[in-house]
């Protein structure tokens, strides 16, 4: 009989694998901030921008929502996490910074260090 | 300089065999060779559970793990990774997800540096609406576990080691109340997760749902294991959508997996959760004032005992805990009581989440071992005050807790110290107070908030802190009478003693802390009619000096017209029809007007 936890495991192969599937080893790894505080900055906006690139053809990038990490003052938050490379996050980032990032973080792996929050 | 690297050594006992000293030795001298001294951050921490990899290594920004580490290695990553900065693949140890019990830290190493994530160690990393990433950081792991191996005592007992205290505020030992709900016969029990998050200005609650809602759902799977509960209420406050949202698509998609609902997991467990909205009222946090709430009586409090864990919800014995509470307890059970009582202090065990506000550069939400100081707070993680402002108080416990003067910033934060310090721990707001901020209006803001929120049936609450209200608005109008500090001590006092309920019994504290340590404003305000902050109002005026040069800034936006003058011209404010919303005092460019 399975025990309670060797079901948990289980769930858990099963749950990366529908992570994986949806793309999570893409080459860049895009998570931008949507708790209320967040939101309230504008980052419906700027989840929209990446949306729209991807649908627009921008490959090999998995992007995903993800809740407040408590960096208030700099919010909307960014990070972009590319493969072989130190995490880069992001703060105040608007529409216009969104396509920024993308034309030469994501697309060039050109680190656009004036945003970077240090 | 600030640190750009945060590296963190493994102390366990195997590293230490493994040769952890010697690696920190070596590290230490590479560091001066290299001149990095003052760029990382060296930080130990209990074992990381990694124990056949040892001497472990953890690098930030990036939380890269490496392992099996020797002299030459501790060469190679200083030299590659913090002076070259490339990671080097072969020392790295796969992270296997274990516990996030370290932030992945991206850039800001000089905010989360100092931080130690435990209630919060999902919040920013993974997408709170889909189980699948809550599930790949272990998630549910703890249930399974308790399920499979460990009896329902077991769990208190663990509980019970662990030191946790209860995080709303009051820091009532976790494993007791545990301990005296699971002794009860009567049935059904019920557990509650009290979510009526009420002080201005804290959002730890909010953000802990908003960031991993499952980890609350697991919390309180296991503490309904642990005291033989079969139902569940989280009561949360209506204004709140998006985290409303959440925890209920965490409790719909925990339901599908079978986390909730009958025989959880294929064992003999059942438990189920529902969710209750609260109209905000601040004295539903209060735990009989919700339990009467969610039965859909009026949301006042009664005198305890019988405490809920007898005499809880529709008279059974509840267990009712705390947002940020239900949170540890899955971490608990993972990584074990003997772990969590390594990190924290004597009487306070753990972490405790704050919310940094006011005048300081990085407002935000921060999670620090107990014990930091309040120093390490507002200076390492908060940055400071912003503009090289003085610092004048740290409020800490919202409208229950009091104000702190710099000569308390080395307090280390635990229940007992704080209170030694005159404040609480409360919930976790902390509001940092510039040179610009009057202490008596402070304390007459937070008093101003009790009395509106005061449910009205103790006569201490009601009346008391009306007049309260009342000396305190009258000393910032600049008509305080000589006695009226002492008349707000013993009112104050009393109060204390005679309420009811928590709100009551801590509404005075605001003001009786800022007396004990500013008491100097009180007086000046009474005696001389003086606000040194100039904050208010009724003891401030503006005047324009003969430097004006009539540009006709301050007149366009005064907005109530109180000031006249020709372009070109000295202008005049008319001090009865003037406001003192200090607009004027802000545009002008010419430094022209002054507060006096």
């Amino acid at each position: 009989m399975t025990t309670p936890l060797e079901l948990v495991r289980k769930k858990r192969t099963e749950a990366v694998g529908r992570i994986v599937s949806k793309g999570y080893l893409a080459s860049a790894r895009v998570y931008v901030g949507m708790a209320t505080c967040e939101i309230a900055a504008g980052s419906k906006d700027v989840m929209a921008v990446f949306q729209k690139a991807m649908d627009e053809g921008l490959a090999n990038v998995y992007l995903s929502q993800k809740g407040c990490a408590g960096r208030c003052n700099l919010e909307p938050t960014v990070e972009v996490i590319m493969t072989g490379k130190n995490p880069v996050k992001y703060g105040k980032v608007t529409p216009r910074r969104a396509e920024a990032i993308i034309e030469r973080h994501i697309k060039n792996g050109q680190v656009i260090d004036e945003w970077v929050i240090d | 300089m600030a640190a750009k690297y945060v590296i963190t050594l493994c102390d366990g006992t195997k590293c230490i065999n493994n040769g952890a000293h010697r690696v920190r030795a070596a590290l230490d001298e590479q560091l001066r060779a290299h001149g990095l001294t003052d760029q990382v951050r060296i930080n130990l921490s209990g074992c990381l559970g990694m124990c056949e990899k040892g001497p472990i290594m953890v690098v930030n920004p990036g939380y890269v793990i490496y392992g099996g580490l020797d002299e030459s290695d501790v060469e190679r990553i200083v030299t590659e990774h913090l002076v070259g900065g490339k990671l080097i693949g072969d020392l790295e140890v796969e992270q296997d997800h274990l516990y996030n019990r370290f932030y992945r830290i991206f850039g800001d190493v000089g905010f989360f540096g100092k931080q130690m994530r435990i209630a919060l160690r999902n919040c920013g990393i993974i997408n709170p609406e889909n189980i699948d990433d809550y599930l790949s950081l272990r998630g549910y792991e703890a249930l399974g576990k308790a399920l499979t191996e460990m009896s329902p005592a077991d769990i208190v007992a663990e509980v019970q080691r662990s030191g946790l205290r209860g995080r709303g505020g009051a820091g009532f030992p976790t494993g007791l109340k545990w301990k005296l709900t699971a002794a009860e016969k009567a049935t059904p029990k019920y557990v509650i997760c009290n979510a009526d998050e009420g002080d201005p200005g804290a959002f730890m609650d909010r953000s802990a749902i908003e960031g991993d809602p499952h980890t609350v759902v697991e919390g309180m799977a296991l503490g309904a294991y642990a005291v033989g509960a079969e139902r569940g209420v989280v009561y949360i406050r209506a204004e709140y959508p998006l985290a409303i949202k959440r925890i209920t698509k965490a409790i719909e998609d925990a339901r599908a997996h079978g986390f909730l609902g009958e025989r959880i997991l294929g064992s003999d467990f059942n438990f189920d959760i529902e969710i209750r909205l609260g109209a905000g009222a601040f004295v539903c946090g209060e735990e009989t004032a919700l339990i009467h709430s969610i039965e859909g009586a009026r949301g006042m409090p009664r005198p305890r005992p019988p405490y809920p864990s007898v005499q809880g919800l529709f008279g059974k014995p509840t267990l009712i805990n705390n947002v940020e509470t239900w949170a540890n307890i899955p971490v608990i059970i993972m990584d074990g009581a003997t772990w969590f009582s390594t990190v924290g202090t004597e009487t306070s065990k753990g972490t405790k989440v704050f919310a940094l506000a006011g005048k300081v550069v990085n407002t935000g939400l921060v999670e620090v071992p107990m014990g930091t100081t309040l120093r390490e707070i507002i200076y390492d993680i908060g940055g400071g005050l912003p503009g090289g402002r003085k610092f004048k108080a740290v409020q800490t416990g919202g409208p229950s807790g009091g104000c702190l003067p710099e000569r308390c910033l080395d307090t280390p934060i635990d229940y007992e110290s704080l209170a030694k310090a005159g404040s609480i721990m409360g919930s976790g707001g902390m509001i940092v107070i510039d040179e610009d901020s009057c202490m008596v209006d402070i304390a007459r803001f937070f008093l101003e908030f009790t009395q509106n929120e005061s449910c009205g049936k103790c006569t201490p609450c009601r009346e008391g802190t009306k007049r309260m209200l009342e000396i305190l608005t009258r000393i910032t109008e600049g008509k305080g009478r000589a006695g009226d500090i002492e008349k707000l001590q013993r009112l104050g006092e009393t109060i204390k003693k005679a309420s009811l309920c928590g709100l009551g019994q801590s509404a005075p504290n605001p003001v009786l802390s800022t007396i004990e340590n500013f008491r100097e404003e009180y007086e000046e305000h009474i005696e001389q009619g003086k606000c040194r902050a100039g904050a208010c109002k009724a003891l401030i005026r503006f005047e324009i000096l003969q430097t004006c040069k009539g540009c006709g800034v301050c007149r366009k936006v005064c907005p109530v017209g109180a000031i006249t003058g020709q372009a070109k011209h000295l202008h005049v404010i008319d001090q009865d029809k003037c406001v003192r919303c200090g607009l004027c005092f802000e545009k002008c460019k010419f430094d022209a007007i002054v507060k006096v």
